[in-house]
């Protein structure tokens, strides 16, 4: 009797609650807390902000380059119909409204990307007497860059915007006022100056991709240019001077070896965002995660079959403006894909919504790159070029132009561009600099931007539908503004 | 049996001896005994000429006075038939009792111990061995379909082993909805399809929180308890059940041939104002006949099942082995599913108060399976899709050596000739036949189930007990995918081979002391226990791609691949719980009860401010018909009241989710050559005062027998989940996703009626049961922010077809209204808003007219709505059955109504996909149909390319879901051969199925709840099947 009662007592004590019992840690993941104690865990969350840069997907498909060429007057939204991509044919004819638009994946995208770089500028602050100081010098300058860098894409796309430099407390996340844009501005710029006093000139070959002092100055004369303030006109020359000449950048002989996916990281790229097929990715719930470029499978000819390429989606079909802007310009070949040649050697594809049987060829999906792993439409290696040297030429050229300085450093510049294809000399005006970025830079994303920072924006894109005073900027996803219960305000929609 | 029916002509034999002679008349001395057990019956209400006379007393005696000959004597007691004599000149009479099956003196397993029926006070639906028995399923949950009120089983797919969607009593929370099984006191972690029926003793559903509560923070959602089988003491006896069973689908789609086809193509195109697609119709012929080609009319299945119990003084044994196998009716070769059980289950008194007992099951399982209601490509979507003109094998060698056909990669029959390759549908409708040659998976499972338990009565009525569980399980898959090109968009130039390890345990410790006392008409049960619970697993997994094989059996992780063709990834998860709980069940004079749980449950799944939750559960019930006053000869011989209210909880979610973690895999691309370099940030912002999922519950019942065969139950409920997980949404400038907090809240209501019938009529006993059961659910509260959640969506523009909104049910479909078709220009124009303008200006004759919800003048997703329910407002199921000499028969029945399907078996965004003949019917010109829109290429009207109740049809179904006829051969037959007994069967399965839904199944469970992408339909299945025992 007393031993079983005794019995029954142990059963009872050690299963009856004990607190450790229930105390778990996980495994395979850290705490929060517990991170971002050395080097190896404060460069992963560097590498965390890099990684939004490559995002394709954040609420609705956002890769820039396709996105703001269809919102120019360089290419139709296409598709399989316009149900395809609602978002992309709202920009392609201006029928955005506070609910249809990219606006959402491009304001979540870009707001991921600040609040990243706000956490690790925060965590750097915390390790900051335990780790070597170059190396935090360098990642939180890289930090900083890329803020400015997301910064600038919101406040172009948006211009009014909620200003956050750190990571929000709870009782803050409702409440964020937009800010005047000149306050995201000045933010850009210091982030930008903080950078380029740290970023290297160059960075080994096995760093290639990381951000370098060039990046920082072409992004920062970008940005002057954007913000077209005359009175800033001669230090955007100035910085964007020393990009172009500095020794590690040259234009490429070729004009068609740009955008060949064999010859990454060229001479002439300055900021250039990497892709690989290496993640062999296949889930189509979390693009994002592939690290591969899904660009390319949008704009290819769809169900082609044929040489050179691989069926796409027949997105982005090129506009009838752009194809005769173009011709006879010896950079038509490598700008665009004619379709009725491609018909003619025996290919066949089916022909979408908006079709012209032209297609994208910068970032166009050549089979050789098709990745053998993974899914193949989420895993094109073809880098995005987000600045390069000629685009750079042409907006010092400008900004010369615009501040009344070195008219012959402008014409040189100008005609570098153009000699290196193959034409004639130009003289730099504003309105030769601007053909020439047309046509340079033509499907590479510049071109919306550059219309409507110039005001060419409602003479170009009025007869598709551009309004001027509205279409200019993105509503402001009115998911945004109803989850701050109107603290956000809408832009004119 | 045979010893009973001698003893009892021994008996009247006596008695007429004795009355004989009898000259006065003494009073009639009565005897009443049970039929069965021979045992005195006390209680037995007499009635002398309509008038109470009495009852019998503890020795099952009575005495009746002044008797005469032919008056009129009844005799009634709870449970047993009524029973009346004509008195004759006998003093003495003995009456057995014939005891009505299905009565109240069952008993019933409540979580931690059993109760009688009668005495229960919760809402619990039972199921016997008996009842199983006739009704072969592969999953135990299927055999609860239409068997119980309050349970609905919607079968996902018709794919062997596929699992089916469990709903007690609704859907209880946005979250997982799965009720909790716990076999022989195991929680089972994963799917119950590891038991063999035939193993299955008894299977308790616990449908109100106050049944569930004990079970606390996992009871919400319903507790299904099974309990298996046991030797019986002194008596040995070996069954085995088999039988062998044919498969069809039972209904192909009518979908259009060729020329049908190309007409409809032509037509489309000429709308859109292009040229002749197909100039000459008619040399198409009939074409290809694409589900010949996936469906087998005749898949096999098998089972095999062999069982010996047996029991002695101290101990008692069941042991059994089950095997099963199951082909599919659709690409048999790559649906199979194949299942080894063994069991051993034991009980030995170790001394007069202290018994052990163990219960072991392991069950091996080989499954492979294909895509079951998907538009990416399941076999069947392909065949429904893909055009008939294409053939299925390109035998023309002016086509096949011209591309795509020259491909290297194309997949060949063995004779050589490619598969043909649709020009005209594309995307992920491949050639089917061809595509089923390109993914080999198997899925493979290993699962012991396993308790053993030690019980010590320390006193006369205090027990003590302890139970160890545990569920260990191996689990995985294996995936080759070999190099292949089906058409441009689907090649693969790398083969690839996977494989995918798990292993779980899951363990149990409870502890329960309980003391049962009666004093006077006071009757009392006290229970308290202790439970502790882990459970933990991981998982590993490798892939290598190019390997030098060709089929998944020769493949291997062991070749010898560069690092680079080399994967390597796995993960852990562990979780505890811990628990007190306690129970106290009270009873006055068997008359007025009530019971009591509480139980207070510790999870690590939660942060340390709300580590613990408390579920109280109280209910009460009064058997009337046991009161004085209740007049003894109604028509009611048994009435029962019963309420009960409860809150159990839902701990079902992601382990650490209060937690804030950082994760990988936000990667990034640096170096020439490029590596990935691993990225990490935060998972989501985190919300340390996460805490349960409660779902308090009210139920009212009744449980009643009427007119001596009749029993009924009723019920009514209202259950509300509140607290529910939703992700706290957070604008998305805050830059990563919301915490996860306790938000929302829905409610169920519904009411629940079971009847049972059972009477021996001449030779003849049968047996009716049904059941019929309502539900409401209705969404309340999603949050300040949300209106909504998104639900399912559909197709490569990933429409939203369903949502869970405010004041709806959860998942209903979404869409825009259509009022008709536009039968000429001038209703086009006509339609138009209050400022004049035409609403639809794209619209043509021939297209659908949407409702302009919200009188905007325009037509656009602003205008969507909900437009139905994928719930059905009832469901119900009857089994019948009879018994005439060696013959028995038993039909039984299932059927829900009031439900909507979404048809979208098409795939609308291709628009050369193939149609069902339904579309012969579409317009064609003014007055032809309201129903279906014309034919077009470039639909500008968005007849196709938007969800709407265009794709909506009445799901109701009623199904004759088995029909069997058995037959027991004659014992002096079988006795000779040694056999007990020796029953053959005759049985089909879905013979025949009631439907105006014109897709392949109305039954569609699963992920895709309500919304058909071609399913893989249940089969028709006819079994030849033996029963023998010895």
């Amino acid at each position: 009797m007393k031993k079983s009662i005794y019995i029954i007592a142990i059963c009872i004590v050690a299963s009856a609650c004990s607190k450790s019992f229930l105390e778990l840690t996980p495994r395979g993941t850290e705490l929060e807390d517990n991170f971002y104690q050395n080097e190896e865990q404060v460069f992963q969350g560097l590498v965390a902000v890099y990684d939004v840069m490559q995002w394709g997907n954040s609420g609705g498909y956002t890769m820039k380059m396709p996105l703001l060429t269809t919102a120019s007057d360089e290419a139709h939204a296409g598709g399989s119909d316009a149900s395809d991509q609602p978002a992309w044919v709202a920009y392609d004819n201006f029928t955005l409204d506070p609910f249809r638009g990219p606006q959402y994946g491009l304001w979540q995208r870009n707001f991921t990307g600040v609040y990243r770089a706000n956490l690790l500028l925060e965590k750097i602050e915390l390790v900051k007497d335990k780790l070597d100081p170059t190396f935090l010098d360098r990642v939180s300058a890289e930090a900083k860059f890329l803020r400015a860098f997301f910064y600038f894409d919101l406040v172009r796309f948006f211009r009014n915007i909620p200003l956050i430099t750190k990571s929000l407390a709870p009782s803050e996340m409702y409440n964020q006022e937009q800010v005047d844009p000149n306050l995201v501005y000045q933010l850009i710029e210091e982030d930008l100056k903080a950078a380029i006093n740290v970023l290297p000139v160059s960075v080994p070959v096995e760093e290639t991709g990381r951000l370098t002092k060039g990046a920082a100055q072409a992004l920062f004369g970008k940005m002057l240019l954007f913000k077209m303030d005359n009175s800033r006109m001669a230090e955007a020359a100035a910085v964007l001077r020393e990009v172009n000449t500095s020794s590690v950048y040259r234009l490429l002989d070729n004009y068609g070896d740009i955008f060949n996916p064999d010859n990454a990281f060229h001479t002439e790229s300055i900021l250039e965002i990497s892709h690989t097929t290496l993640a062999g990715w296949g889930d189509w719930g979390w693009i994002n995660g592939s690290d591969g470029n899904v660009a390319p499978q949008f704009i290819g000819p769809a169900d082609y079959n044929g040489p050179t390429y691989s069926a796409g989606w027949g997105f982005c079909p090129i506009s009838m403006d752009l194809v005769n802007a173009m011709q006879g310009d010896p950079r038509f070949e490598h700008t665009i894909i004619d379709g009725n040649a491609l018909k003619l050697s025996g290919a066949t594809y089916t022909e979408r919504y908006q079709n012209t049987d032209y297609f994208i060829k910068k970032y166009a999906p050549v089979t050789a790159y098709r990745s053998t792993i993974g899914n193949v439409e989420l895993n094109w290696p073809i880098n995005e070029i987000e600045i390069r040297l000629a685009d750079t030429y042409l907006l010092e050229a400008e900004a010369l132009v615009r501040s009344g300085g070195d008219q012959s450093r402008a014409n040189d510049l100008l005609n570098a561009v153009r000699n290196r294809v193959g034409l004639g000399d130009k003289v730099a005006t504003i309105e030769n600099i601007m053909e020439e970025r047309h046509l340079e830079l033509a499907t590479e994303g510049h071109r919306f931007f550059d219309l409507v920072r110039t005001g060419m924006a409602s003479t170009v894109l009025g007869p598709l539908g551009f309004l001027p005073n509205k279409h200019e900027i993105l509503p402001i996803p009115q998911q945004e503004i109803d989850i701050t219960k109107g603290v956000l305000k809408q832009n004119n929609y | 049996m045979k010893f009973a029916s001698y003893l009892m002509s021994w008996w009247l034999l006596f008695m007429f001896a004795q009355t004989t002679f009898a000259q006065t008349r003494p009073p009639l001395q009565l005897q009443f005994v049970h039929q069965q057990t021979l045992e005195p019956l006390a209680n037995v209400t007499i009635l002398l000429n309509g008038q109470p006379a009495g009852s019998s007393d503890v020795n099952g005696a009575a005495t009746i006075n002044n008797i005469k000959e032919k008056d009129k004597l009844t005799f009634s007691h709870i449970g047993f038939e009524l029973a009346s004599w004509e008195a004759d000149n006998r003093a003495t009479y003995t009456v057995a009792m014939i005891p009505l099956p299905n009565q109240m003196e069952q008993v019933v397993v409540i979580g931690y111990g059993v109760q009688k029926k009668s005495n229960v006070t919760t809402a619990i639906s039972s199921i016997k061995a008996e009842q199983l028995e006739n009704m072969p399923v592969v999953r135990v949950e299927n055999s609860l379909q239409g068997r119980i009120s309050g349970v609905n089983i919607t079968t996902s797919s018709g794919q062997p082993g596929a699992p089916a969607t469990v709903r007690v009593r609704g859907i209880t929370t946005i979250g997982n909805s799965n009720p909790l099984y716990i076999v022989d006191g195991v929680q089972i972690e994963g799917g119950i399809e590891f038991l063999n029926q035939a193993d299955i003793a008894s299977i308790e559903v616990m449908k109100d929180a106050a049944a569930a509560s004990i079970y606390g923070a996992r009871g919400a959602n319903g507790v299904i308890l099974v309990t298996t089988k046991r030797g019986v003491k002194g008596k040995t006896s070996v069954n085995y059940n088999g039988y062998q069973a044919t498969q069809a689908p039972w209904k192909k789609l009518d979908l259009l041939n060729a020329r049908e086809y190309a007409t409809l193509v032509n037509e489309a195109y000429a709308a859109s104002n292009q040229g002749l697609r197909f100039p000459d119709v008619a040399s198409l012929g009939e074409g290809t006949d694409w589900q010949k080609e996936i469906f087998n009319d005749n898949a096999k299945m098998r089972n095999h099942e062999l069982s010996l119990a047996s029991g002695g003084e101290k101990s008692t044994y069941f042991t059994s082995f089950g095997y099963f196998q199951q082909d599919g009716i659709v690409a048999t070769s790559n649906s199979q599913f194949e299942r080894i059980t063994l069991r051993f289950n034991s009980t030995h008194k170790i001394s007069d108060r202290i018994e052990f007992g163990n219960n072991i099951g392991y069950t091996r399982i080989q499954s492979v399976g294909v895509g079951t209601n998907s538009e990416w490509g399941s076999p069947l979507n392909r065949a429904i899709n893909i055009d008939p003109i294409t053939p299925l094998v390109e035998r023309d060698p002016a086509k096949y050596n011209m591309a795509p056909y020259n491909n290297p990669n194309i997949i060949k029959t063995p004779g050589g000739f490619p598969y043909g390759i649709s020009g005209l549908v594309t995307s992920e409708i491949l050639n089917p036949v061809a595509a089923l040659q390109t993914n080999e998976t198997i899925n493979f499972s290993d699962k012991i189930v396993a308790n053993a338990y030690i019980d010590a009565e320390i006193l006369k009525g205090l027990k003590f007990r302890s139970s160890i569980g545990a569920d260990l399980a191996f689990w995985g898959t294996e995936t080759f995918l070999p190099v292949f090109y089906l058409n441009a968009t689907n090649q693969r130039v790398r083969n690839q081979y996977t494989r995918e390890s798990n292993r779980g345990l899951f363990w149990l410790w409870e502890n329960t002391l309980s003391y049962q006392t009666t004093l006077n008409n006071h009757s009392f049960t006290v229970l308290a226990g202790t439970s502790a619970q882990k459970n933990k697993g991981l998982t590993q997994a490798g892939a290598v791609d190019n390997i030098p094989v060709t089929r998944l059996k020769d493949a291997s992780l062991g070749f010898n691949v560069p690092r680079a063709d080399r994967n390597f990834w796995g993960g852990e998860y562990l979780n505890t719980l811990s628990s007190l709980f306690g129970r106290f069940i009270y009873s006055y004079e068997d008359k007025y009860l009530l019971s009591a749980t509480v139980r207070r449950d510790g999870s690590s799944r939660f942060g340390s401010n709300n580590k613990y939750g408390v579920f109280p559960s109280v209910s009460a019930g009064w058997i009337l018909s046991r009161e004085s006053f209740f007049e003894s000869v109604t028509p009611i011989q048994f009435l029962k009241l019963r309420g009960s209210w409860a809150v159990a909880g839902n701990d079902r979610i992601a382990d650490f989710q209060y937690l804030a973690t950082v994760g990988s895999g936000r990667d990034y691309t640096f170096g020439m050559p490029s590596a990935i370099f691993t990225g990490v940030s935060p998972n989501r912002l985190s919300n340390p005062d996460l805490k349960w999922e409660e779902t308090s519950q009210l139920n009212i019942g009744m449980d009643v027998q009427f007119l001596r065969h009749f029993n009924a139950s009723i019920d009514w409920f209202h259950k509300k989940t509140s607290d529910m997980l939703l992700e706290i949404a957070v604008p998305a400038f805050v830059g990563n996703a919301g915490p996860i907090g306790n938000i929302a809240t829905l409610e169920n209501r519904g009411f629940e009626f079971e009847l049972g019938y059972n009477q021996q009529i001449g030779e003849v006993q049968l047996s009716l049961n049904g059941n019929f059961s309502t539900i409401q659910n209705k969404i309340t509260y999603l949050g300040d922010d949300k209106e909504f959640l998104p639900g399912q969506t559909y197709g490569p523009q990933g429409l939203d077809i369903t949502r869970t909104q405010i004041g709806h049910a959860f998942g209903s479909f979404f869409g825009l209204r259509t009022d008709g078709i536009f039968q000429n220009q001038q209703e086009v124009d006509n339609y138009k808003d209050k400022d004049g303008n035409v609403i639809q200006p794209n619209a043509k004759p021939g297209d659908l007219r949407f409702v302009d919800l919200n009188g905007d003048g325009i037509i656009d997703n602003n205008d969507r709505t909900i437009i139905g329910n994928p719930t059905p407002k009832f469901t119900y199921g009857f089994t019948a059955q009879a018994k005439w000499k060696n013959f028995d028969l038993m039909v039984f029945g299932q059927g829900i109504q009031g439900n909507d399907v979404m048809n979208l078996i098409r795939r609308f965004d291709l628009p050369m996909a193939n149609w069902t003949k339904h579309a012969l019917n579409r317009w064609i010109g003014e007055g032809s149909t309201n129903e279906h829109p014309r034919m077009t290429i470039s639909d500008p009207n968005k007849n196709y390319s938007q969800s709407s109740d265009f794709f909506l049809e009445d799901g109701s179904y009623f199904r004759i879901k088995t029909i069997q006829l058995g037959y027991q051969l004659p014992q002096s037959i079988t006795r000779k051969a040694g056999i007990q007994k020796a029953r053959v069967y005759v049985m089909a399965n879905n013979l025949l199925t009631f439907t105006k839904y014109r897709g392949f199944d109305p039954e569609i469970g699963g992920d895709s709840f309500g919304v058909d992408r071609g399913i893989y339909p249940q089969p028709r299945a006819f079994f030849l099947g033996l029963n023998l025992g010895f």
